[in-house]
């Protein structure tokens, strides 16, 4: 990790000054968006192969008990190893993929015994586990790092102060030996209280320690006022890193089994017929969905990051039929939403409207006392962006939109209508009975339709000169005559070559 | 079932004495309220979601209760923390959720799972941003909130209890007066559709029952665990019955029991959450109904399954004997361990223990010779396979009776008299090579063997 971030710094420092990348990263929207939209870009690309195998929601079974991989792997590292782990610990974020994996494991295993249905197995195998991870944490565990909300929430927004710092010219480390002018010693009377001495009995001993002996890192050192001149450093959040693992294993991950990918989700058993091993390819697809659930997690929580992995898929499938364009797509969308999210976190929707303005009005209107700033989750935002992204294409999709097929609809019942009328017409404008068939007064009766819509379908037809109105009765046109007969060749050809 | 309602009851009413003499449990007030409303939780749950587990909308409840949080949060917002403001407006959000779930359903091609996930996620954001914004404020009034995303069982007052009585007893007798209706419903909407039932309404119901169900479950379990107390108990109780008033109430003793009992373990030690314990115990019980609920517990089928395999491996050694010696003179013919091994692999040690242990065949060297008795088995089972072979093959033209075909089985035992008697009497008039003296073998023969 270190070193990689350190690579990318150098390969940055050629474009930017040093002062400029700190300055960019210390601003909590730059990598507050960074890291949403690796996440969103991750999540985006695997939640589509989810979606089109049917198993969205095993992303949300995985992300809940991810935490019961965190708990078990810091319980071992704690207790038997005697480590103290961080969150973006390797060991961590293996044991927590392991835990995701071990969820797909135990759903099918329920699910296989024949007993139980497929989505009751996933609704028992993870309130389970993610019951143990709460009993376990809050009975054997007593850490900041790792409490319940921070499983729940996760805060993007300070994810720009969890730095690693690193050094890129003028280093110097500073050692500080108990013999150092530098050092601070203290010396302290050891068997005094045990048995009861004056400091000053020549019985007692003395020990001397040192509190401010030890190794400093170059920025460590500055901090402590070790330095005369100051290092050149670059604060580096470590989110960022991690994401950008996990998206980069994500990408490689989908560009290399793309084929196997689409073919074992669109026919499992051509795939398997074809020797691609849909089953070890469904287990790959896990364990990256684990990972970045758990790169995830930090930032943005165990339930949101579901939304990355389901929304932005779900938003795509409404725009396209292929499944490179949904990628593309579906990522995009994630990328958006993690964009304009942090702006409608601080209140400001899309740079359209301002929610504070809307909470002035409601407290007015209502007569409420709400706060009138509105300044909220990062994250939660960043969901509710791509949500309203998601409405969007339900909506307006020029495919499968609501709007598009209200009006393909429409159109449909249109052109049926007209083409029953006009049929109507020409079976009976000839016949004996004609003067009731046909007399526009009456016509609406015999299609059980009411007076107006006859009226919108008869208006229609005689401006397109379809059909006459001759003394109260409607008759065809020639043009419309034509339209009959060709409609009879064409679509009733089956009908005629019967009778 | 009954014995086992009872069994239930029994060992519900045992542990209380229990978990005061051995674990320790001391119990107070607030003990006795959490552990009643935690039974009355499971009850409500229970029921309910036997019909969420019969839709296949098992994770219906994990979006659902999800999607409550934002009406928990806005009625926080207009009204205080009233906790029946706070479930009504809990209620109202799933409720929509559910509504945009079909809704999405209905006008796209969007599958069912894709949808709800969809709404989990947006609306548990909505909430977690309103969250956010309530604890932006600086009085400190919202404490407590957040518990209804990890439940709080602790904070159960009697007051609560009784809420949660009323509302559910009043879903039940919404649930007694449609009963009919939605037991159609569930097991064949479509059937109910053409019968003249309003679908759409009876779903909409039925999931507002659900949503009612979830809503009074939060504060014990949470958003995150409810799902498991509403669908463990259904599903433990699904592996005793076929019945759907059955099955509704074993799921409400169930519910009751892990309700009970997981709240009153969790006061063992104060460090234990309620509502995870209570999804521990459901899921045990899920376990031990799995495993051992008769006729279809995964013991049984195991027991079964190596009963009949037993039984086929015998079977077919037997008849490879037979027919071996046979091929090669007489029914007393040694025949060589080599050849039983060679044909009938890891079966046919499993046979040839078997066959020894019934004294029908005895070692002689490297070889196996029938005993007496060995010989009349395997006669008799020819005869068998004979009978098979003709009524699978005349039972038409015969007129006999249909069975299923099962050469395990004594086939006399399957017809009756006269038609064993009309099959006999065929064997006998065709010609010589279905005689037991000619072996015989039908390319359809239970061994697949082909020697």
């Amino acid at each position: 990790m270190y070193q990689l971030e350190q690579a990318l710094i150098y390969l940055l420092l050629n474009f930017f000054g040093r002062e400029e990348i700190n300055l960019f990263l210390r601003d909590p929207q730059h990598t507050a968006t960074i890291v949403g939209t690796l996440i969103a870009v991750s999540g985006a690309l695997l939640g589509t192969f989810l979606l089109l195998r049917g198993m969205a929601l095993t992303s949300d079974a995985i992300s809940h008990t991810v935490l019961l991989g965190i708990v078990v792997a810091f319980m071992v590292m704690t207790s038997l190893l005697g480590m103290d782990p961080e969150m973006s610990s390797p060991w961590l974020i293996i044991g927590a993929a392991a835990a995701g994996v071990a969820t797909v494991v135990l759903t099918e295993l329920i699910y296989r015994s024949g007993l139980v249905k497929q989505d009751a197995a996933l609704g028992l195998a993870f309130p389970l586990l993610f019951a143990v991870a709460i009993i376990l944490v809050s009975r054997f565990v007593d850490d900041v790092h790792l409490d319940e909300d921070a499983v729940m929430v996760g805060e993007i927004g300070v994810a720009w102060a969890n730095t690693n710092s690193h050094c890129m010219s003028n280093c110097k480390t500073v050692t500080i030996t108990p013999d150092d002018e530098r050092a601070e010693v203290t010396r302290q009377c050891i068997n005094c209280r045990s048995e009861g001495l004056n400091p000053r009995d020549e019985r007692a001993e003395f020990a001397e320690s040192c509190s401010n002996c030890g190794t400093y890192t170059p920025s460590q050192a500055w901090r402590a006022g070790l330095l005369d001149q100051e290092p050149d450093l670059v604060f580096w959040p470590k989110s960022v890193t991690v994401m950008l693992v996990m998206m980069l294993l994500t990408v490689l991950f989908v560009v290399l089994f793309y084929k196997e990918l689409k073919l074992s989700t669109f026919d499992a058993a051509l795939a398997a017929a074809l020797g691609f091993r849909p089953g070890l390819l469904h287990y790959g697809l896990m364990v990256m969905v684990s990972l970045v659930a758990v790169g995830a997690f930090d930032a943005v929580g165990s339930i949101l990051v579901i939304a990355f992995f389901i929304i932005p898929p779900a938003a795509a499938y409404l725009l396209t039929d292929r499944l490179p364009v949904m990628l593309g797509l579906s990522a995009l969308i994630g990328a958006a939403g993690a964009f304009f999210g942090y702006d409608l976190a601080r209140g400001n929707f899309l740079g359209l409207v301002q929610i504070d303005g809307g909470l002035v009005w409601l407290n007015r209107v209502f007569n409420l006392n709400l706060p009138e700033t509105w300044d909220s989750s990062i994250s939660a935002s960043m969901v509710l962006m791509i949500f309203f992204f998601f409405l969007m294409s339900w909506i307006f999709s020029p495919k499968y939109g609501v709007i598009s097929t209200m009006l393909r609809r429409n159109n449909q019942r249109r052109i049926f209508s007209e083409q029953v009328v006009l049929g109507h017409i020409y079976n009976h404008q000839d016949a004996a009975e004609e003067a009731y068939e046909i007399a526009v007064p009456t016509l609406h009766e015999h299609f059980h339709w009411s007076r107006v819509k006859m009226q919108r379908v008869l208006g229609r037809l005689r401006a397109l000169q379809l059909v006459q109105v001759k003394s109260d009765h409607v008759l065809l046109t020639p043009r419309g005559e034509q339209r009959v007969e060709t409609f009879r060749h064409t679509q009733l050809a089956g009908e005629a070559a019967e009778s | 079932m009954w014995l086992l309602i009872g069994a239930m009851a029994l060992l519900a009413l045992l542990f209380v004495p229990f978990s005061q003499l051995v674990l320790g449990v001391r119990y107070n007030y607030t003990l006795r309220t959490v552990a009643l409303g935690g039974t009355l939780l499971g009850i409500v749950s229970g029921v309910l979601g036997c019909f969420a587990v019969l839709r296949r909308e098992s994770l219906m409840g994990d979006a659902l209760s999800h999607a409550a949080l934002p009406g928990v949060a806005i009625a926080f917002l207009v009204a205080g923390r009233e906790l029946g403001v706070l479930l009504i407006g809990a209620g109202i959000a799933s409720w929509l959720g559910v509504q945009f779930i079909y809704a999405v359903l209905k006008t796209t091609r969007i599958k069912q799972d894709t949808a709800m996930g969809t709404v989990l996620a947006a609306w548990f954001a909505g909430g977690i941003a309103l969250l956010a914004y309530i604890q932006s404020r600086s009085d400190a009034s919202q404490a407590g909130l957040d518990t209804f995303i990890f439940g709080q069982a602790a904070a159960i007052r009697s007051r609560d209890v009784e809420l949660i009585a009323i509302v559910g007893l009043a879903a039940f007798v919404v649930l007694a007066l449609f009963w009919k209706e939605f037991k159609l419903v569930t097991f064949d909407a479509e059937f109910a559709g053409a019968n003249g039932f309003r679908v759409t309404l009876l779903n909409s119901l039925l999931s507002t029952l659900i949503v009612v169900a979830i809503v009074l479950g939060l504060q014990v379990a949470g958003v995150i665990l409810m799902v498991g107390m509403l669908i463990a108990p259904a599903i433990a109780a699904r592996q005793w019955t076929n019945k759907l008033d059955q099955m509704v109430i074993l799921a409400a003793v169930f519910g009751a029991f892990a309700g009970g009992t997981g709240a009153i373990l969790s006061a063992l030690d104060r460090n234990l959450p309620t509502g995870p314990m209570i999804i521990v115990v459901a899921f045990l019980l899920v376990v031990f109904s799995v495993g051992f609920a008769p006729g279809r517990g995964l013991v049984w089928t195991l027991l079964r399954s190596r009963r009949d395999r037993r039984r086929f491996a015998a079977q077919t050694l037997l008849e490879d004997l037979y027919h071996y010696a046979l091929d090669h003179g007489s029914p007393q013919q040694p025949v060589p361990n080599t050849f039983l091994l060679g044909v009938g692999g890891g079966t046919a040690t499993l046979g040839l223990r078997q066959l020894q242990d019934r004294d029908l065949i005895q070692p002689e060297g490297d070889n196996w010779v029938l005993t007496e008795e060995g010989i009349r088995a395997a006669a008799e089972q020819a005869h068998n396979a004979q009978l098979w072979d003709v009524y699978r093959q005349y039972n038409e033209e015969l007129d006999l009776p249909l069975i299923a075909e099962d050469r395990q089985k004594n086939i006399r035992t399957l017809l009756p008299d006269e038609a064993v008697a009309t099959l006999e009497r065929k064997l006998e008039s065709m010609p010589n090579s279905m005689s037991p003296g000619a072996p015989h073998r039908v390319p359809q023969h239970a061994s697949g063997v082909e020697i």
